[in-house]
C-alpha cells in the first residue's frame, strides 16, 4: 500500500495494532488520537536523545510505561468489576510453605505444545495474526515440571511482545529465580509442576469451562500459596 | 484479566495467592478486587524486569513473598 497510495497518519497509527507495523510493545499507539500519537512520538524522540546525553535509559522506559498505562487505563473490563473479593490468609510461615507458580505468559515445554486452535507448530507470528481467534477460545493450561531445563522452555503468545521472554524466560516466568530463593531458605519447596497459559482467551469460557478444573487440580497439588503472573 | 479470575477462584477455594503485574495493569487489578497485588514498574511482557537482570527479578519475587506473608485482608496493593 505504501508503494501505491499515500498513507494517512491515522493509518500509520493503526498499523501498530496487528497491522503492517504490528508491535505489541507499542500497539497502544493505535488507541491514541492523531494529536496524542504525534505528541507521544515527538516526545519519545526527544527522550531518546536525552537518554544518550545522560547515559540513562530510565527516562525512555518511563515514557514507554506511561504510554502502555494509558492503553490499559480505560474501562475495558466488560462487566468483570467487583466491589470486593475473597481473601485466604497464609496458614504457614514461608519457611514451611510449599509454593506454586502459574503465569499467563504462554510458556510450555518443548515437545508438549498445547497446539492452540488445533494448529501444530504454530509460530509467534501466526499466533499474533490469529489473536482474534484466540480470544474466542477457552485457554489450555501447560504443565511445566519445575526441573525443566531453561533451554527446553518455549513461549508463544499473540498478545504481548515475547522478545524479552525469549531472551530470558525469567522476565515473565521466573522459575529459576524461585528455585534460587528456595535454595537459600526463602520458602520450603515448590510443587512438582508450574503452569502457564495464553491469557488472551475467552473470559466467560475461562470462568465457566476451564477454571473449575484448574482450581480442582491446583487444590490437588496442595500448595500453601500460588504466585500468579498476568503478562 | 484472565489471571484475575484465576486468583479469585483459587482464593475462594482456600488457596492464598499473590499476583505480580506490571503497573500498566493497575486499573484492571484494582477493578477485580484481588487479594494481594504487587505492581512492578516494568514494561509489558517483562513483569520481573529486563531479561537477565537476575537481581531485579529476585527483588520482585522476594517482595511478592513478603506481601504474601504480610497481607491481612483483600486489596493489599504494593509497588516496586
Amino acid at each position: 500500500m505504501r508503494q501505491t497510495e499515500k498513507e494517512s497518519f491515522e493509518d500509520f497509527i493503526k498499523s501498530f495494532f496487528y497491522g503492517s507495523r504490528s508491535d505489541l510493545s507499542f500497539k497502544f499507539i493505535s488507541d491514541f488520537s492523531e494529536d496524542q500519537a504525534s505528541d507521544f512520538l515527538v516526545g519519545l524522540f526527544k527522550t531518546l536523545v536525552d537518554a544518550v546525553d545522560d547515559d540513562d535509559l530510565a527516562q525512555v522506559k518511563q515514557r514507554i510505561m506511561e504510554g502502555q498505562a494509558l492503553s490499559y487505563g480505560g474501562g475495558h473490563l466488560k462487566g468483570f468489576t467487583y466491589e470486593d473479593g475473597p481473601f485466604t490468609p497464609m496458614e504457614k510461615p514461608l519457611a514451611e510453605a510449599r509454593l506454586s507458580l502459574l503465569t499467563s505468559s504462554g510458556h510450555f515445554v518443548d515437545g508438549d505444545d498445547p497446539e492452540p486452535l488445533g494448529a501444530k507448530n504454530m509460530t509467534q507470528a501466526q499466533a499474533e495474526s490469529r489473536i482474534m481467534e484466540f480470544i474466542k477460545e477457552a485457554p489450555k493450561l501447560s504443565v511445566i515440571p519445575v526441573d525443566t531445563p531453561a533451554d527446553r522452555l518455549r513461549v508463544r503468545h499473540g498478545g504481548y511482545d515475547t522478545r524479552g521472554a525469549l531472551k530470558d524466560p525469567n522476565a515473565a516466568f521466573p522459575l529459576k529465580r524461585l528455585k534460587e530463593i528456595q535454595a537459600k531458605g526463602g520458602f520450603k519447596a515448590l510443587t512438582p509442576n508450574a503452569y502457564s497459559f495464553v491469557g488472551a482467551c475467552a473470559q466467560t469460557r475461562l470462568l465457566k469451562e476451564t477454571l473449575p478444573e484448574w482450581t480442582a487440580d491446583m487444590k490437588a497439588a496442595a500448595p500453601d500459596a500460588v504466585v500468579l503472573v498476568p503478562v | 484479566m484472565s489471571v484475575g479470575h484465576v486468583a479469585r477462584s483459587f482464593e475462594q477455594e482456600g488457596i492464598p495467592t499473590v499476583v505480580i503485574a506490571v503497573k500498566a495493569f493497575e486499573n484492571r487489578m484494582r477493578s477485580m478486587a484481588l487479594p494481594r497485588v504487587l505492581l512492578t514498574h516494568e514494561l509489558l511482557g517483562r513483569p520481573f524486569g529486563r531479561p537477565f537482570d537476575s537481581e531485579r527479578q529476585t527483588e520482585v519475587l522476594e517482595a511478592a513473598l513478603d506481601l504474601l506473608e504480610d497481607a491481612t485482608a483483600n486489596g493489599d496493593i504494593w509497588e516496586i
